[in-house]
Parts: C-alpha cells; sequence; structure tokens
C-alpha cells in the first residue's frame, strides 16, 4: 500500500494540497511577522482569523459575491487587530492576556451571530466557493503546472506576498522604520518618529492578513463557516514565524512543512492505512512542538519583541 | 508614545493613581460591557432588559437554579485557581483547557481498572487520579520550557490541541468506548465513583466544596508559605530570584504542577460530580474561562470564587435565556470575552488622565 504513495500523479496531487493548505497559514504568518517585526506580539490570530472566516462567510452569503466576503474577512481581521493595538499599544495591557481575550471573543462572537443569523436550521447553508483559477500555459506544464499554477487567486496572491513584504521589510525606508520599532523604538523616537503609529499599522495589517486568511478557509475552501473551524491554524502562524526565525523566506519554508505534513496525513487518509485519523490530525501540532524544541535560539526575534514602549 | 493628544486635550500617563480612579475605571468597564451585550442582545432580536431578567432568573431564581450556578461554578473555580497560581508567577500557563482534559482522563483510567470498590475507596483515587494526570500534562510543559526552552504560551495551547485527538481515539471505537454505543463518550461510570450530591433538591455535588477547600489552600499557599513568597518573586522578577540563589528550574515545575493539578480537578469533578460520562463536550471549556475567571477575580483566590460563580450564573441563565427569547446561548462566551476586554481597558485606564493641554 507504500508504494500507492509515490507514485507519480500521487505526489503530484500532495505537493498541489500542500500548496493550497499553505494558503491561510501563509497570509495569516506573514501578518503576523510585520506585527511582530514592529514589536507587538498579535497573540489574537485564531480569534482574527477565526472572524475573518465568519464574516467572510456571511458577507458573501447575504452579498452573493465572493470577493465581498473576502473584503468583509480582511476589514473584520484589520477591526479586530485594530482593538487589540489600542489595548496593548496605547493602553499597554498585557499582550499575552489580550491575544487570549481576542481568540475567546472571536470564538464567541462568530459562534453566537452563526447561530442567530441561521436560527432553527441545523446545517448552515454552503456558498459557491473559489474555483481554481489557472494560469494559461503556466498549468499545463508537467508536474509544476497543477502543483503552482492551478491554484485559486487568494493562493498565488499569498505566495506573492511574501517577496512583496520581503521587499517592503528591507528594501524601504517604511521596513526599516518598521523594524526599527521591533528593535530599538527610542532611537525611533530620538529621530523624531513617533512610534505608536508605526506599530498600529504594522498590527492592522497584520489583522487584514489574518481576516483574508480565515476568508480562505470558509469562502476559499469548505464553502460554509463551521465553530472553530480555523482549529490552531492561528497559533500554528505564531509557531511558523518564530521556526521561520522572523524572514519572509523561511516563513514560507517553514509554512510549506507545516501543510505538507496536513497534505501527506488527508492523502493517507484517502488511501486507507490503517491508523487512527486523530494521530494524523494531531501531527502539525506534535510537529510544532517538535520545532520551537530544535529552534532553541531567539537571537533573530526583534529585540524589544513582546516589550511595551513607554516613553521616559 | 504614551501621549495622544487630540483637539486640545492629551492623554498622559499618571504618576500615582488617585483614590477614585480605580472603582471609576471598573464602573466605566462594567457599563460600557452591559452597553455592547444589549447591542448583542438587540442583533439575536431580543429585548436586552427581558434578556437580563431571564438570565439573572434562570441563575438565581430558585434553590434548583442556584445550585445548578454553583455546579457550573465549581469547575471554573478550579480552572481560575489554576490560571491564578500560575499567573502570580507570570508563568502563562493557558493549558489549564488541556489540563482538564488529563486529570479527567488519567482518574477515569485509573478508578477503570480498579472495578466496583465502595466510594471511600473510589472516590480518593478518582481525585488523587484527577490531580495526577492534570499535573503531569502541565508538567510537560514545564520541562518544555526549562529544559527546551519552548515558550509556555504555545507548547500548552499546542497540548490542548494535542489532549482532544488522544480522547477522541480512546473514546471513538477505543478502548474506552461504551460497548455497543455510537456516542463519542464512556458508558456510565459505577455508582460507588460517583461525587454526593450535597445539597438536597439540587444537583450541586461535594466538588463543590473541594472547590472551596482548594481555594482556601491556594489562599494561604500565596500568602503565608515560602513557595508563594517565591511565586510573587518570581512574577516581579525571575531573574533577581535566580540571582538570589532559588532553584527558578525547579520553582516553574513545581508552579506548573500546582496549577496543572488545580486545572486536573476540575475534569474529575465534571465528570464524576456532573456528567457520570467522560466525554469531551463535557470537559471542554472551562480552561479558557478559568483564565478570564481568574484575571477578572484579580489573581486572588476569593475573587476567583466570586468570579466563577458569576460566570456560573451566566452560564446557567442563558439555558432559560435561550428558552425564553430565542437567544442562543453561545452569547455567553462573547460576553465572558468582553467583560475581559473591558475590565483590562478599565484597569489599564486608571494609569491614564485627560488633561487641557493649556493648563499643562
Amino acid at each position: 500500500m507504500l508504494d500507492t504513495l509515490f507514485q507519480a500523479s500521487i505526489l503530484v496531487s500532495i505537493a498541489a494540497a500542500t500548496v493550497r493548505i499553505a494558503t491561510p497559514l501563509l497570509l495569516a504568518a506573514l501578518g503576523e511577522l510585520v506585527a511582530e517585526r514592529g514589536g507587538v506580539y498579535n497573540m489574537g490570530l485564531e480569534g482574527m482569523m477565526l472572524m475573518g472566516a465568519f464574516t467572510g462567510y456571511l458577507a458573501a452569503y447575504e452579498s452573493g459575491s465572493l470577493w465581498v466576503g473576502v473584503a468583509a474577512a480582511g476589514f473584520t481581521g484589520a477591526l479586530m487587530a485594530f482593538v487589540f493595538a489600542v489595548m496593548v499599544i496605547t493602553l499597554k495591557v498585557e499582550q499575552i492576556v489580550t491575544g487570549l481575550a481576542v481568540n475567546l471573543l472571536g470564538a464567541g462572537l462568530s459562534t453566537y451571530w452563526l447561530r442567530a443569523a441561521f436560527a432553527g436550521d441545523g446545517q448552515t447553508p454552503t456558498i459557491p466557493f473559489f474555483a481554481n483559477a489557472p494560469i494559461p500555459y503556466l498549468s499545463e506544464l508537467p508536474y509544476v503546472g497543477p502543483v503552482l499554477f492551478d491554484q485559486k487567486l487568494i493562493t498565488y496572491l499569498a505566495f506573492l506576498m511574501v517577496p512583496a513584504v520581503w521587499f517592503f521589510l528591507y528594501r524601504t525606508r517604511y521596513g526599516l522604520i518598521l523594524r526599527c520599532a521591533g528593535d530599538n523604538p527610542k532611537a525611533l523616537d530620538v529621530k523624531g518618529i513617533a512610534v505608536a503609529p508605526v506599530q498600529y499599522a504594522a498590527v492592522v495589517f497584520g489583522g487584514l492578513m489574518a481576516g483574508l486568511g480565515g476568508a480562505f478557509l470558509s469562502v476559499g475552501s469548505a464553502a460554509r463557516f463551521v465553530p472553530e473551524m480555523t482549529n490552531g491554524r492561528g497559533w500554528l502562524a505564531i509557531i511558523i514565524v518564530i521556526a521561520g526565525l522572523w524572514r519572509p523566506w523561511s516563513i514560507l519554508v517553514a509554512a510549506l512543512l507545516f501543510s505538507f505534513l496536513d497534505a501527506l496525513q488527508l492523502q493517507i487518509q484517502g488511501i486507507g492505512i490503517a491508523i487512527p485519523y486523530q494521530l494524523l490530525l494531531m501531527m502539525p501540532y506534535v510537529a510544532a512542538i517538535v520545532a520551537l524544541m530544535v529552534r532553541r535560539s531567539r537571537a533573530s526575534a526583534p529585540a524589544m519583541l513582546g516589550v511595551p514602549y513607554l516613553r521616559e | 508614545m504614551s501621549e495622544f493628544s487630540l483637539a486640545g486635550w492629551r492623554l498622559e500617563r499618571r504618576i500615582e493613581q488617585s483614590r477614585f480612579s480605580r472603582p471609576i475605571g471598573l464602573a466605566v468597564a462594567l457599563v460600557g460591557a452591559i452597553l455592547v451585550c444589549s447591542v448583542l442582545f438587540v442583533s439575536a432580536g431580543a429585548n436586552p432588559l427581558t434578556a437580563f431578567a431571564t438570565l439573572a432568573k434562570g441563575s438565581f431564581g430558585s434553590l434548583r437554579v442556584t445550585g445548578e450556578t454553583l455546579v457550573k461554578a465549581t469547575p471554573l473555580i478550579f480552572t481560575g485557581l489554576a490560571a491564578c497560581v500560575a499567573f502570580r508567577a507570570r508563568l502563562w500557563n493557558i493549558g489549564a483547557e488541556g489540563q482538564v482534559f488529563a486529570g479527567a482522563m488519567f482518574a477515569f483510567w485509573m478508578q477503570h481498572n480498579l472495578g466496583g470498590y465502595p466510594a471511600l475507596v473510589q472516590i480518593p483515587i478518582v481525585v488523587a487520579g484527577g490531580i495526577a494526570g492534570g499535573a503531569l500534562y502541565a508538567g510537560l510543559a514545564a520541562v518544555l520550557k526549562t529544559r527546551f526552552s519552548v515558550d509556555e504560551v504555545i507548547s500548552t495551547v499546542m497540548l490542548n490541541y494535542i489532549i482532544v485527538y488522544v480522547l477522541s481515539m480512546l473514546l471513538l471505537r477505543g478502548p474506552w468506548s461504551e460497548a455497543g454505543g455510537f456516542f463519542e463518550q464512556s458508558a456510565r461510570i459505577d455508582r460507588g465513583a460517583v461525587l454526593p450530591i450535597v445539597l438536597a433538591g439540587t444537583r450541586l455535588h461535594a466538588g463543590f466544596l473541594l472547590a472551596i477547600v482548594a481555594a482556601v489552600l491556594v489562599y494561604f499557599l500565596l500568602k503565608r508559605t515560602p513557595l508563594g513568597y517565591e511565586i510573587k518573586a518570581a512574577g516581579s522578577n525571575l531573574r533577581a530570584l535566580d540571582v538570589q540563589g532559588t532553584n527558578t528550574r525547579r520553582l516553574i515545575l513545581v508552579v506548573f504542577l500546582v496549577s496543572g493539578a488545580l486545572a486536573g480537578l476540575a475534569g474529575v469533578t465534571e465528570v464524576y460530580g456532573v456528567q457520570y460520562r467522560l466525554k469531551a463536550g463535557a470537559i471542554a471549556g472551562y480552561g479558557y474561562s478559568g483564565i478570564i475567571v481568574a484575571i477578572l477575580g484579580q489573581l486572588h483566590p476569593a475573587g476567583v470564587v466570586v468570579a466563577a460563580i458569576l460566570f456560573g450564573a451566566l452560564l446557567n441563565g442563558a439555558i432559560l435565556m435561550q428558552i425564553t427569547t430565542g437567544v442562543p446561548s453561545a452569547l455567553i462566551y462573547a460576553v465572558q470575552a468582553i467583560l475581559l476586554l473591558f475590565f483590562l481597558a478599565g484597569w489599564a485606564a486608571c494609569n491614564f488622565r485627560l488633561r487641557r493641554i493649556a493648563d499643562a
């Protein structure tokens, strides 16, 4: 049975699934990277993704347009991130505790509004979801085509964000200012650049990306919203940032590794190898702990990550 | 940047808090939370006044429902205390959720293999099993932190996800599933292992008394013991404690063991006091709510008990509210988070004041 796993067509389908599954992780992780580079630990990522998934679904259902859903998801993520930013940047509340509060808010509100919107129905209605958008010619390449060039538009966006975020962080003036806010906010202040607006922008961008990641789950693939459907992906995105040493390209590799595990277990379940499916489903979480045990150095973390900046 | 200015007003940090700022901050937070909840009620098409009234009636309206409120508060007292002990030391054990599972599972495993002994034998074993299971699972996170420098927030969250699948594996066509049963749950537990009812006419079980005892013990632990002193010292400066010669690795492990043991008891009292079956749905959610309970209770054991009873009332009252007004009871989880956000903001806002820039 194992040799069926190594047929070329199966390998291609695992690789294509890896790229697809990486989409929400990559979007959220890149958003988290920007926030953390600005010095703020956004532990509310899970809640922002979940609310993004929910409002994306609801807006797409009400409007009949998937893109309205995507916009609503991004907006919701950004809005929650703004609340988070007010709490941790302006009021200097503990970042971990605030993040948890945001997660619980996302879980509570999405379930509540889902039940309120579709009272009585046991099942929530499904919506059409994004079809694949194969890129002409490229998608017909053998092996590479179906893996990289026959995906959904949001997936292309997520992967294009990697060089975009890299370029922004390392090749633009604003990227330099942002990294400075995370490494040495005082220097920024001395230069006459206010730290808080920079951090606000970074956190809100992170929330927007998390919301888009959530939209990929509901509008992009599941075609419905299920309570708690993010199932820890927000946390995995935070871990991907750490395992990726706060660098965009390494984060891409880490996201692909995690999603490969997920794609592999889907395939293993599909061909019916006799392993309890729960063991397969817990793999990413175990892998996350192992990844952090291996990647022990935090030398590449922003120096003032998680420390609120107090002006003297 | 700690100063904002807008239209001639400026927000600045206070040097010292005024006597009135804290109560006022809390009152404003409470009003804010109630207003937001009212908006949520309206969003579900209900009259906020009726909704709040049924919430109160459903939680304290009679002896039976009051007992039920305390039943709901019991696991929250345990998980609240668990968070209280860890957070006092500034160790972010977010894993009470998983430790509740571990406690219930370990207790079930010991009791399940034991067979029908009298209650005097079974109940202490079940309680000990809960303590051991929760402590072991939390200890794992402590070792990951001290030996492998894995951040405890992340390891405990991952462990929360992992144990749900472990339980599912054991219960769904596994060694613990009910013979011939269709649902993902164990068979009914042995009558001799059930926690006795302590208030006639209600479902209030001995687990509630155990929770109160635990709260008193945690109070003395924090207030009167060397360990309590070390916990609080670790909370203000772990490195200073290290320099001073305390074995901080050991301290971290002990804090996690105590915190996990408390959380584990929540699993035991829920399974052996209320549900009489082991199933995931019965024990899920108490760990995360316990964190809110601990923070609203100001990380003080007495505050934890009060906040847990308030949350127990919300959970319990929501059932009547759903029946009479149609407001989904899932609202309560949103309300808990909203309360937490407003109180955090309210407390933090006490450190600020608004001043006219012209006066400054």
